[in-house]
């Protein structure tokens, strides 16, 4: 039994959330997330890169051919927090796996588990969401008695968890999608955003085709919104000595963004450079820092789940640390070739205490990308 | 250099906005050996496509450009003036082919004056 390994494609009644097999980018475009199979045989090798670690192993199929099948194991930061190494599994070791199977006819699959046979060792199984919750206290403030929105001195941390991952406006009941952002239903579509026509039809295509073109998969850095809701959370580095605060983003490929706060005036769309993240001004009014953006290209996707934007996009930005773990996000879209009116949009984000943005870079895997 | 300025070049990300903005490049015929090359550059200002072909000194600007976004069809009318300097009458219907691609296409029917042939448009 060995080298023998059963095929038995399963139907899995419910979706199973892996958040991180879409650290770059959707994983339903890749993966059936409604169909399981369940693979046996050796480990032939580990390929332990960013943004997904594969293992490879020989399967014996029920026809008794045996081929080479590449398992998804999630992220190299993700699993290494889980206790796993690259060299947790050596070649040879035979192993016995639960995944999601690729679409078509590829030999690839994400897991959902995998148990060292020989022990009978469950060395991977998808990280449970950490529920800790830090510990309560108001919001840091500068000697001027703003509120920092970074940490205080001598302390580390990032903001990290999303209240929501999607991005549909605020006025909306709520709408069945995943966490990738694909609608349960594309009846739903006009309570996401009031759409234009074109804007309607493109976004209808990109969730028809499940997402399969987003940018971000080629590591297209995830302006607008969008940076607010990548795994590996973000942080703040003010500097009012220069009249600015920086972004720092631990997803995309570790982006960083420009607000300018010295008091400049916001330039006219036709003058600014068009750049992913925009050229943003910012002002405080009370504890709310308001940053206004223009100057976006038309390259990238500024939400998950492939809300289209023009040249023309113009966002505002209210950021509210309401107390030292929560940062309230709330963003107006105004794309008047896009949307038929502004409309709003926000969530919440947790503060991660005591802990620095996790090293993540993105990269295009070699072997994620191969057609088996 | 030229080998990593090609590599820069195909890198580049796609267009995400509307899907007709930007440069296209191809020809048009009455048959496969009697080409005339295209270069279409469109843009979309919130209401309306509009557009250039072959910008420069023999540009044509588009006239009316219909786009049905529900299959992606697209019509359009143009003048120009043959060699000898006659007013020439230029439509054209077609269809946006992979969507979702860098390079996607345009392709379908053209007439211009009396000639009938088919043409087609890469999205550069």
């Amino acid at each position: 039994m060995t080298r023998t390994a059963h095929i038995v494609a399963l139907s899995l009644g419910t979706l199973i959330a892996l958040a991180t097999l879409h650290a770059q980018g959707p994983a339903s475009s890749t993966y059936d997330r409604e169909k399981k199979v369940k693979l046996e045989g050796p480990v032939t090798s580990l390929d332990w890169v960013n943004p997904h670690a594969f293992l490879f192993m020989d399967v014996r199929e029920t026809t008794g051919t045996v081929t080479n099948w590449a398992v998804e194991i999630g992220n190299p930061l993700d699993l290494e927090k889980e206790g796993w190494k690259g060299s947790t599994l050596h070649p040879g070791d035979v192993v016995s796996v639960e995944a999601m199977p690729a679409r078509g006819q590829k030999k690839q699959a994400a897991a959902l588990s995998v148990t060292l046979k020989a022990t009978g060792r469950r060395v991977f199984a998808p990280a449970a969401k950490k529920a800790a919750a830090p510990v309560a206290a108001p919001a840091p403030r500068w000697p001027n008695g703003h509120v920092k929105l970074g940490t205080a001195p001598g302390k580390k941390g990032y903001w990290g968890t999303t209240s929501a991952v999607l991005m549909v406006e605020d006025s909306s009941a709520k709408i069945s999608m995943n966490d990738e952002g694909l609608l349960a239903s594309l009846a739903d579509v006009d309570r996401v955003a009031p759409f234009k026509p074109w804007a309607k039809a493109v976004y209808q295509f990109r969730q028809r085709s499940l997402l399969i073109d987003d940018p971000i998969r080629a590591c297209v850095p995830p302006g607008g919104p969008r940076q607010f809701q990548t795994p590996h959370g973000f942080q703040f580095i003010e500097q009012p000595e220069l009249g600015r605060i920086l972004v720092l983003l631990g997803g995309g490929d570790r982006n960083w963004r420009v607000i300018y706060t010295d008091g400049r005036p916001q330039g006219q769309a036709a003058e600014v450079v068009a750049t992913y993240f925009g050229n943003s001004i910012g002002k405080w009014e009370g504890d709310t820092l308001i940053v206004d953006s223009i100057g976006f290209n038309e390259r990238f996707w500024f939400s998950n789940g492939g809300l289209p934007h023009t040249e023309a996009l113009h966002l505002v930005e209210r950021f509210t640390r309401t107390d030292m773990n929560t940062l309230k996000y709330e963003v107006t879209v105004d794309d008047p070739r896009t949307y038929t009116r502004p409309w709003k949009a926000s969530w919440t984000i947790q503060w991660v205490p005591d802990e620095e943005i996790p090293e993540y870079f993105c990269e295009e895997n070699a072997e994620s990308t191969f057609i088996r | 250099m030229v080998l990593s300025l090609f590599f820069v070049a195909a890198a580049a990300p796609a267009q995400q906005g509307h899907p007709l903005t930007g440069t296209w490049i191809g020809d048009w015929g009455p048959n496969a050996t009697q080409r005339t090359h295209l270069t279409f550059v469109l843009t979309w200002d919130g209401d309306k496509v509009s557009g250039t072909i072959n910008p420069g000194p023999d540009a044509i600007a588009l006239g009316n450009v219909a786009v049905n976004v529900t299959n992606w069809t697209i019509r359009f009318e143009a003048d120009t003036k043959d060699k000898s300097g006659s007013p020439v009458h230029i439509s054209a219907e077609g269809r946006v082919e992979n969507l979702g691609s860098a390079h996607r296409t345009i392709a379908g029917s053209w007439r211009q004056g009396t000639t009938t042939g088919d043409f087609k448009i890469t999205r550069d």
